[in-house]
């Protein structure tokens, strides 16, 4: 099967600081070689440490911001050499959600304008069948066709995003990037975006790529993830292998981390010293070699490559071999206690599951 | 839980006046103590009322438009019939805390070593040179790279987790009795996440504060609060010891909040969801006020206001059909 996207040795420097005559003097590497694929239908995840490059990588898949060096292959296509018309046949194929729903509406749009616009814009929908198109894509993502007159700010967070969510879909496109769908949600919302990403992922046979900083959200949603750090990928693996037997010392060290929802769960968390380098400045040889516990001389000068181990699992260490188990690296949760377990059954299966409950036609439930 | 409460807030109510004449009530009657060196977390939807609480703590709140009642006992005061003069001396002192949004706390206009040292010497004295010595080193415990040379930075120039970083600096400046910390680390990666919890833990174990975090992460809840209290539409609906809170929680609200995080152990297609909206605080509902999102109503919840009651002497709920395990068993 190829994949649908194939991104080759992706470079993106940004200036940071220029002379009084306008010459660049600092560059941040903030992407420096980047390489993945993700198949039709799939979630890769994007995680590392906030500035590590995740949001440029998106914009540059996304043709938003041009690579200084690098490919970009989209169903086959070499995405940088596409000619305008290709490049909005592209656009169609590849959206983007972002952290802040609110910030990405325009609050002068009703509901209904914001998501006719795509639609005449890409001129895929004949203009009589449009208002059932934007009903359509209400219902997909549980909002009421009858919301379509109301403006964002009339509506809850979740709501927001979801309306955000409606507006990729309108395109109907193969691929979405969402870049911390769910971070600015309240922890009740949150699960319901997620649920709704899953859902139509098994309907539609779209493909992600998740960016988040909450680990267990990734390990929920994700096929594939890539640890990036400094502008690098330093591992990538299946989510159930990374978070089962996490490779380098950089995972070790994120995943050690997690806080779990269980009071005095057993851990070994691994908490670094040393200072954060600066993208503005990267270290030489292995980028995370001025925190990293293993760290040896030949670490200081000469940059890992990322090595796969011919199962799925890649990791840019010089070391790989020699580290200590990761087993008990990922804390463990234990997931739920018995009653808590019971108790959330009864509350997902709603009143019906729940012993001598006597009520439903309250009209208490909203619309 | 060992000794008296170093704060107790008795039914505390906090009205905001609109310019419109509406008027919200962000808190309805909470009650709430702490004891010395012990972590309380106060978790719940937004707009539940966690930080207005704790600006009301810290005397902060818009003396126009927030009209609030109840008493706030911290250290032998009641803070809501302090003086100004004498709640600032408290504030930064024995008081300290955490804003959500670090940029609203630091003043752009100073670096940030000014900012500490003059809090240093407004509250504890003593001369310049050493309130630079101990802010540089006040730094260092939060660990900001290369303190000697960051100090003399502007704000601004800080990324958001140093910033962050900073405003835990400040806090810790003068030794508090009581830290508020709202929401401490959700702008931060987890490593560094870790490096702060790890903080507030040592200064816990080294002073003996009290600490009360507001977070929506349950995960760190777990991890360093010894109680929790669960707040939804102004009113605490659940308090409870945090195993407790864990394996047997007791409100519906807090079954949904825990069925709504994906878990590392536990694999699921689908997370429980809480379906609905919050009720407008401008018009609570009459009976249970989480009723209309509760899959456990019955037609009692909507007639009258649920109590807060003992399912055991150390753990309370606001709901009717606690014990839950009635429900399931
Ligand atoms: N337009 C730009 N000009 C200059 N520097 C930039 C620009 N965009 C990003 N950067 C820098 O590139 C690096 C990577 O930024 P990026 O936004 O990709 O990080 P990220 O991994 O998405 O971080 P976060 O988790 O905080 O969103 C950072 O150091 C950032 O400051
Ligand atoms: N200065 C103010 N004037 C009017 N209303 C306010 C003011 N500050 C807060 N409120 C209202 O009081 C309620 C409680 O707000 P609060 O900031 O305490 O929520 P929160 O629980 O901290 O939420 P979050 O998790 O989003 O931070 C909200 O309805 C809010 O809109
Ligand atoms: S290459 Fe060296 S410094 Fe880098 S992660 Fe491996 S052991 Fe650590
Ligand atoms: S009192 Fe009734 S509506 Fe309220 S939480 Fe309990 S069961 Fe649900
Ligand atoms: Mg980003
Ligand atoms: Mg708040």
């Amino acid at each position: 099967m190829t994949a649908l996207l194939e991104v080759e040795g992706l470079v993106k420097h940004f200036v940071a600081e220029r002379s009084l005559f306008g010459r660049a003097l600092a560059h941040v590497k903030a992407v420096d070689g980047v390489s993945f694929s993700l198949e039709a239908g799939k979630t890769l995840a994007l995680v590392g440490e906030s500035g590590c490059g995740k949001s440029t990588v998106s914009r540059l898949v996304l043709r938003l911001i041009e690579p200084d060096a690098g490919s970009i292959r989209f169903e086959g296509r070499d995405l940088l050499a596409l000619d305008a018309s290709a490049l909005r046949a592209f656009r169609r194929k590849a959206q983007i959600i972002f952290q802040d729903p609110y910030a990405s509406l325009n609050p002068r749009m009703t509901v209904g304008q914001i998501l006719t616009e795509p639609l005449a814009l890409h001129g895929l929908v004949p203009s009589a069948q449009r208002h059932e198109r934007v009903a359509e894509l209400l219902r997909l993502v549980g909002l009421e066709p009858r919301l379509e007159r109301r403006y964002p700010h009339e509506f809850s967070g979740g709501q927001r995003q979801r309306i955000a969510i409606a507006r990729a879909l309108a395109v109907e496109p193969k691929l979405i990037i969402c870049d911390e769908p769910v971070s600015a949600l309240d922890v009740s919302i949150r699960s319901q975006i997620l649920n709704l990403l899953r859902e139509l992922q098994d309907r539609l046979g779209l493909a992600y790529i998740f960016v988040s900083h909450d680990l267990a959200v990734v390990k929920h949603i994700a096929d594939h993830v890539a640890v990036m750090n400094l502008g690098q990928i330093v591992e990538t693996a299946e989510a159930d292998a990374l978070f089962s037997a996490p490779s380098h010392p950089y995972s070790r060290a994120l995943l050690s981390a997690i806080p779990v929802p269980k009071p005095q769960a057993k851990r070994s968390r691994i908490v670094l010293q040393g200072e954060i380098p600066s993208a503005l400045n990267p270290p030489p040889g292995c980028r995370f070699h001025t925190r990293c516990p293993y760290v040896i001389e030949r670490c200081r000068t000469e940059m890992p490559q990322l090595v796969p181990d011919g199962i799925g699992h890649a990791t840019a260490c010089h070391r790989t071999s020699e580290l200590p188990s990761s087993a008990a690296i990922v804390p463990s949760d234990g997931g739920f206690s018995p009653v808590l377990e019971k108790l959330v059954a009864a509350f997902s299966g709603g009143p019906e599951a729940v012993r001598g409950s006597g009520v439903s036609s309250l009209g208490t439930h909203p619309a | 839980m060992s000794g008296s409460p170093l704060i107790e807030i008795t039914d505390l109510r906090i009205r905001f006046h609109g310019d419109d004449g509406r008027i919200t009530h962000a808190v309805d009657g909470v009650d709430l103590s702490v004891a010395n060196g012990a972590t309380l977390g106060l978790v719940g939807e937004s707009g539940c009322g966690k930080s207005v609480t704790s600006l009301a703590i810290m005397g902060l709140l818009p003396k126009q438009s927030a009209e609030i009642s109840g008493a706030i006992h911290f250290d032998g005061f009641d803070l809501l019939k302090t003086p100004d003069q004498m709640l600032r001396d408290l504030r930064g002192n024995r008081l300290a805390m955490i804003f959500q949004e670090p940029m609203t706390s630091l003043n752009p206009s100073f670096t940030i070593g000014d900012q500490i040292i003059e809090t240093i010497l407004r509250h504890r004295g003593g001369s310049r040179k050493s309130a630079r010595e101990r802010a540089i080193d006040l730094l260092r415990r939060v660990h900001i790279p290369s303190p000697e040379r960051r100090i003399d930075e502007y704000p601004h120039k800080l990324s958001g987790g140093m910033r962050q970083r900073v405003m835990i600096a400040m806090a810790l400046a003068c030794d508090p009795r009581l830290l508020i910390a709202d929401e401490p680390t959700t702008a931060l990666d987890v490593t560094l996440q870790a490096q702060i919890l790890e903080l507030m833990r040592e200064l816990k174990a080294a002073s003996g504060a009290a600490i009360i975090l507001i977070t929506h992460d349950l995960g760190v809840v777990a991890e360093v609060c010894d109680e929790v209290a669960v707040m939804y539409a102004g009113e605490i609906v659940e308090r409870a010891p945090v195993d407790e809170l864990f394996s047997a929680p007791q409100h519906p609200y807090t079954v949904g909040l825990l069925g709504s995080i994906p878990r590392l152990d536990h694999r699921t297609e689908q997370l429980a969801t809480i379906e609905g909206m919050v009720p407008n605080m401008a018009q609570p509902p009459a009976g249970c006020r989480f009723a209309a999102r509760c899959p456990f109503v019955l037609d009692a919840c909507t007639k009258a206001p649920p109590p807060l009651i003992e399912v055991s002497p150390s753990h309370l709920s606001r709901c009717i059909r606690a014990p839950l395990e009635r429900l399931v068993s």
